[in-house]
C-alpha cells in the first residue's frame, strides 16, 4: 500500500486527473478542525494498492493561506510516499513555481503535464525529455478530460513505487546560498526523511508551521533564522521573500526558454475572444443577467415542474407506511400511526426538493468548471464589496432566492469556493435572509386574505426587500462580529475557458445531493420526533375527552339510524365494523387521487375489490339502490369525522407545549400583533417552512362551510387586519430559519456558535422591525398598503447609507495584520491540542 | 506611477511593490516580481477591479491594491 499526495495549482485540472485515476470510488471528509475539503480515493494497479489524497489547490507552498497550511500539514504529518504534482501545461512557468518548491521537500514527485490538448491547440510545443532532465523526476504528459495519459501514469507510479528514491533537487538562489547553508548545519532533525535544504529555506522564509517543528529540537531556531535574514538583508539590500520568489519565476522562466515553443505567440485565444463580450463594459451585466436567470428557470423553475413527477412516489410511500401503521377507529387515531405520518411528511418536504437540487448542483458544478465564477466575482466585486462581501458572493444570494424564490441550502453550500474568510462567512449568514421558496405559499395565503387588489405590488415588494435586507445584514455583521476575521486580498486568477467533463459534473452533483440526504435529512427527522413530542404533549383534557368521545357516538349513532332499514346492515352494525369501512373508503379515495390512468385506476378497483368485495360494491354502487344510500352517508359520514378529527387536532396543539410556549410569548409579539395561533404558526415552520401555512390553515379553516377557501376564512373568522398581515408578513421575511438551513451553516462554518447566531439573530431583527411597523401603523393609522411601503422604502434608504458608509480596510499597505480569528487560528489550536 | 493608472491595452514594467505582509505574499506567489511585464487588458463594468496578463495567464486585482504595485508604463 502507498500513499500518494495529489498536489497542483487551482485550475491545472487536478480534480480531472484525480476523477480519472481513482473513478467513482471516492471519499470526501475535512481536513481536521478546518472546511477545506479532504478528498480520497483508494485504487489498485497490478497488485499495488494505492491510496490517493487530493490537496487543496495552492499556487505556492508557503504558510499564507488556509489551504497552504492544510496542504503543508499533510505532508508533514502523513508523509506521503510519491507527490504527484499536476501542472498545467498551457500555462507552465506559473505552475512550475509551485512544481520547484514541491521537488524541495525531499519526497519524490512524478509531474503530471496537464492539459496537453489545450496546450498543442494553442501552438504550445513542449520538450518533456527535457523538462524531465532538469527537474531530475518523472515528467507524464496527460490530458484528464480525454483520460488520455492515464496508463503512462499508472505505470509510472508502479515503476517509482518498487523504488522509492528523491533525487535531490537543488534551486540555485546564488547570493542567499551561503544563509541557506549556514541554516542548514544549524539544523536538528531526528529521523525526518525530508530534505535539510528545505526546512532551511522554509525557516529562511519564516514558514511557521515548519519553525514550531523544528523549535523541538532547536529551541532558538527562530532567532538563528531572524539573524540570518537580518544579515542577508543588511548585506545586499533585498528582501529574503521577495528574492525567494524572484529566483524561483527566473527558474521558471528558463525552464519555459529552454523547453517551450510558442508558436501561435500573439494569436488570439478563445479564452481572449470570449472574455471580449463576456466582459465588455456594455455586455458583461446583461450576459450575467441572462445566466443567472437560466440557471433559476432550469433549477427553480424546471425543477419544481419535475418534483410534479416526484412527488407521486413519495405519496406512494406515505400510503405505503399509512397501510402498516394501525388503522384509526373512527375518531381514535393510534398515537404510532399519527407519529408516523408526521414523520413521513417531515421527511417528503425535504426530499421533495431533490430534484432542484440535483439540478442546481449540476449546473453549478458547471458553471465552476467552465469558469465562469471569478469573472462573475470580476464583474459584481465592486458592488458587493462595499456591503463587505466578496463578487464570489452573486451565485449564493441568487440561489438563495432572488426572483420569486430559491432555497438557501444550496445557497450556502455553494459559499465554499469564496477565498476571503470574512466575505465567505457574512455571506453564509445573510444568505438565509433571501426569499426561501417555501415562504411563498405563506405570503399567497395572506396576500390573498388581506391584498387581494394589491397582489403584484406587495409580491414586488417581498421579493426584493429581501435582497436588501441582505446586504444591510452582511454589512452590520462585517463591520461588529465579524470586524477582526481574516480577509484575503482580492487577487483572483482568471482561468481560460474549459469544457466540463460530463463525469466531472455528475460526481459533484450526486457528492453534493448525497450530502444534503446525508446530513441534513437526518438531522432534520431527528429534531421533527421533538416537535411532535412538543405538539402532542400533555395532549387533551379528560372533559375535552369525552367531549369529543359523545361528538363522534352522536354522530354514530345518527349513521346506524340511518342504516337500521338498509338491506346491508348487518355488514355495519357495529363502531368497528362502520370505522373499517370508513378507513377502506377514505383510502381507496387517497389512493384514487394519485392515479390519472384508466389501467391505474383499474388496478386500484382490482386490488380494493381483493381486499373487501361486499365494502367495494358502497364505494362504487351502480345502480343498487340501498348500496347508493350508503355511499352517500359514507361521504358525510367522512366528511364529519374529519371535521371532528381536525378539531382534536386544534384542541391538541392549543394545550401542547408548543402552545404553550406560543402563549408564553403573547405579551411581547402582541405589540406586533401576533396571537398565540400566530407565534405557534411560526414556531412549527421551524422546522419546515410549509408547516406554517398548514398550521395557520387548518387553525383559521371555517368548519361550517366546506367550499370556503382558507383565504376568504382568514379574512373573515381571524379579526386581522391588512396592518396584522404586514406584520406577519415582516416577520416571515426576516426569519424564522428553518433547521435544514441551520445545519448547512453549522456545516460550512464548522460551529455550533455561529448557528446559533444565525437562529437567534434574524429572530430578534424580525420581531424588532414587525413591532416597528405595526407599532408605527397603529398610531398613525396606517393601511397595510401603506405600512408595508413605508418598511420597504425604510429598508432600501439604509441600505444606500450602509453602502455609502466606508468598510474598515485592512490596511494593506501599513502592514497592520488582522487579529486572527479566524479558522485558521482554531485550526492552529486544535493542531496544538493534538500535539499536548 | 501606479498600476491603477495604466490604460487598458498598454504595458507596463514591475519597479517595486508597497504591499507588505499577506497581500505582498500572495502577489509574489502570482509572479508580481520586479521587472516583471504586465498588460492592462480591461476595467471590470462598474470600472472596478481591473483584469491584468502576467506570465501569459490573466489574473484581477482591485485598484486599491493595484495602486501598491509601482510601475513604468513601456
Amino acid at each position: 500500500m502507498i500513499k500518494i499526495a495529489l498536489a497542483g495549482q487551482p485550475n491545472c485540472g487536478k480534480s480531472t486527473i484525480f476523477n480519472m485515476l481513482s473513478g467513482i470510488y471516492q471519499h470526501i471528509a475535512n481536513y481536521p478542525g478546518v472546511t477545506v475539503d479532504k478528498k480520497s480515493g483508494r485504487f489498485s494497479y497490478k497488485a499495488l494498492d494505492i491510496e490517493m489524497v487530493d490537496l487543496p489547490g495552492t499556487y505556492s507552498f508557503s504558510s499564507y493561506s488556509l489551504e497552504e497550511r492544510v496542504a503543508k500539514e499533510f505532508i508533514l504529518n502523513e508523509r506521503p510516499d510519491i507527490i504527484i504534482n499536476v501542472v498545467d501545461a498551457s500555462n507552465l512557468k506559473r505552475n512550475l513555481y509551485l512544481t520547484f518548491q514541491l521537488l524541495e521537500i525531499g519526497i519524490p514527485v512524478i509531474v503530471v503535464l496537464n492539459m496537453m490538448d489545450v496546450a498543442k491547440r494553442r501552438g504550445i510545443d513542449i520538450n518533456t525529455q527535457e523538462i524531465q532532465k532538469m527537474l531530475k523526476c518523472p515528467v507524464i504528459e496527460t490530458s484528464g478530460a480525454k483520460a488520455e495519459g492515464k496508463n503512462e501514469l499508472l505505470e509510472t507510479i508502479y515503476a517509482l513505487s518498487n523504488e522509492l528514491k528523491y533525487h535531490e533537487f537543488k534551486l540555485n538562489y546564488d547570493i542567499l546560498e551561503p544563509y541557506i547553508e549556514h541554516l542548514q548545519k544549524k539544523i536538528t532533525v531526528q529521523n525526518e526523511n525530508l530534505s535539510q535544504r528545505w526546512l532551511s529555506i522554509k525557516t529562511l522564509e519564516e514558514d511557521e508551521t515548519i519553525l514550531s517543528r523544528l523549535s523541538f529540537l532547536t529551541p532558538n531556531i527562530k532567532e538563528i533564522a531572524q539573524q540570518s535574514k537580518e544579515a542577508f538583508e543588511n548585506t545586499y539590500n533585498k528582501d529574503t521573500t521577495s528574492f525567494f520568489a524572484s529566483t524561483r519565476y527566473e527558474s521558471a522562466d528558463i525552464i519555459c526558454h529552454k523547453c517551450v515553443k510558442e508558436n501561435k505567440k500573439n494569436s488570439l485565444t478563445v479564452t481572449d475572444i470570449a472574455d471580449k463580450y463576456i466582459l465588455n463594459r456594455w455586455l458583461a451585466l446583461p450576459i450575467l443577467f441572462l445566466i443567472i436567470f437560466a440557471i433559476y428557470q432550469l433549477s427553480i423553475v424546471l425543477g419544481y415542474k419535475i418534483t410534479d413527477y416526484t412527488w407521486p412516489i413519495l405519496a406512494a410511500f406515505k400510503n405505503l407506511v399509512i397501510d402498516i401503521l394501525p388503522q384509526a377507529n373512527f375518531t381514535e387515531v393510534p398515537l404510532i400511526t399519527d407519529f408516523g405520518v408526521w414523520m413521513v411528511n417531515s421527511a417528503n418536504a425535504l426530499l421533495n426538493y431533490i430534484p432542484i437540487f440535483l439540478i442546481l448542483f449540476a449546473l453549478i458544478a458547471i458553471l465552476e468548471d467552465v469558469g465562469y465564477m471569478p469573472r462573475m466575482a470580476f464583474i459584481l466585486d465592486r458592488v458587493f464589496k462595499k456591503f463587505g462581501l466578496h463578487g464570489q458572493s452573486t451565485l449564493p444570494l441568487v440561489l438563495g432566492g432572488a426572483f420569486v424564490g430559491g432555497c438557501a441550502v444550496p445557497g450556502i453550500m455553494s459559499t465554499k469556493g469564496i477565498p476571503d474568510d470574512r466575505a465567505r462567512l457574512a455571506t453564509i449568514l445573510s444568505v438565509p435572509y433571501m426569499n426561501c421558496l417555501a415562504k411563498v405559499p405563506f405570503y399567497t395565503l395572506l396576500l390573498g386574505a388581506f391584498f387581494s387588489a394589491n397582489m403584484a405590488l406587495m409580491m414586488f415588494f417581498i421579493s426584493t426587500v429581501t435582497i436588501f435586507i441582505a446586504l444591510i445584514v452582511a454589512k452590520l455583521l462585517t463591520s461588529s462580529v465579524l470586524k477582526n476575521r481574516e480577509t484575503a486580498p482580492f487577487v483572483m486568477e482568471l482561468p481560460p475557458y474549459h469544457l466540463p467533463t460530463f463525469k466531472g459534473v455528475v460526481i459533484r452533483a450526486f457528492e453534493r445531493v448525497w450530502l444534503y440526504i446525508k446530513k441534513v435529512v437526518t438531522i432534520v427527522l431527528a429534531v421533527a420526533v421533538i416537535l411532535f413530542a412538543l405538539l402532542q404533549f400533555p395532549g387533551l383534557s379528560s372533559e375535552k375527552q369525552q367531549y369529543f368521545e359523545q361528538e363522534s357516538n352522536a354522530i354514530l349513532q345518527d349513521f346506524d339510524k340511518k342504516m337500521k332499514d338498509n338491506s346491508y346492515y348487518s355488514l355495519i352494525d357495529s363502531k368497528e365494523k362502520v370505522a373499517s369501512l370508513l378507513n377502506y373508503y377514505d383510502e381507496y379515495r387517497s389512493k384514487r387521487m394519485l392515479t390519472s390512468s384508466k389501467e391505474g385506476a383499474q388496478k386500484v378497483d382490482d386490488a380494493f375489490i381483493a381486499r373487501n368485495q361486499e365494502f367495494f360494491l358502497f364505494i362504487k354502487p351502480k345502480t343498487n339502490k340501498d348500496a347508493r344510500i350508503i355511499n352517500k352517508e359514507l361521504r358525510s359520514l367522512s366528511s364529519q369525522r374529519n371535521k371532528i378529527l381536525r378539531e382534536i387536532k386544534n384542541e391538541k396543539i392549543e394545550n401542547s407545549l408548543l402552545g404553550m410556549m406560543g402563549r408564553s410569548m403573547e405579551p411581547l409579539t402582541l405589540y406586533a400583533g401576533f396571537d398565540w395561533k400566530i407565534n405557534v404558526a411560526f414556531l412549527s415552520s421551524f422546522a419546515a417552512r410549509e408547516s406554517a401555512v398548514a398550521t395557520l390553515g387548518s387553525i383559521y379553516e371555517n368548519n361550517k362551510a366546506d367550499n370556503q377557501r382558507a383565504e376568504e376564512a382568514m379574512a373573515l373568522n381571524s379579526g386581522y387586519t391588512p396592518l396584522h398581515a404586514v406584520a406577519m408578513i415582516i416577520f416571515m421575511v426576516l426569519t424564522p430559519p428553518c433547521i435544514a438551513t441551520m445545519i448547512v451553516v453549522k456545516i460550512q462554518t464548522n460551529s455550533y456558535k455561529w448557528m446559533l447566531f444565525a437562529i437567534f439573530f434574524p429572530i430578534t431583527l424580525g420581531i424588532v422591525a414587525a413591532i416597528s411597523i405595526f407599532q408605527l401603523g397603529t398610531t398613525h393609522a396606517l393601511s397595510g398598503i401603506e405600512a408595508m411601503t413605508l418598511f420597504y422604502a425604510a429598508v432600501v434608504l439604509l441600505t444606500l447609507i450602509v453602502g455609502l458608509f466606508p468598510s474598515k480596510r485592512i490596511n494593506w499597505t501599513g502592514g497592520i495584520e488582522p487579529k486572527t480569528n479566524g479558522l485558521y487560528s482554531k485550526y492552529i489550536q486544535s493542531q496544538k491540542k493534538e500535539k499536548r | 506611477m501606479g498600476l491603477d493608472d495604466i490604460q487598458s491595452g498598454y504595458i507596463a514594467k514591475i519597479v517595486k511593490i508597497n504591499a507588505t505582509g499577506k497581500l505582498l505574499h500572495k502577489l509574489l506567489d502570482m509572479g508580481f516580481v520586479n521587472g516583471t511585464h504586465i498588460e492592462v487588458i480591461r476595467e471590470a463594468p462598474l470600472y472596478d477591479p481591473m483584469e491584468l496578463k502576467i506570465h501569459n495567464y490573466y489574473i484581477s486585482l482591485r485598484k486599491s491594491e493595484a495602486k501598491l504595485i509601482e510601475v513604468a508604463q513601456l
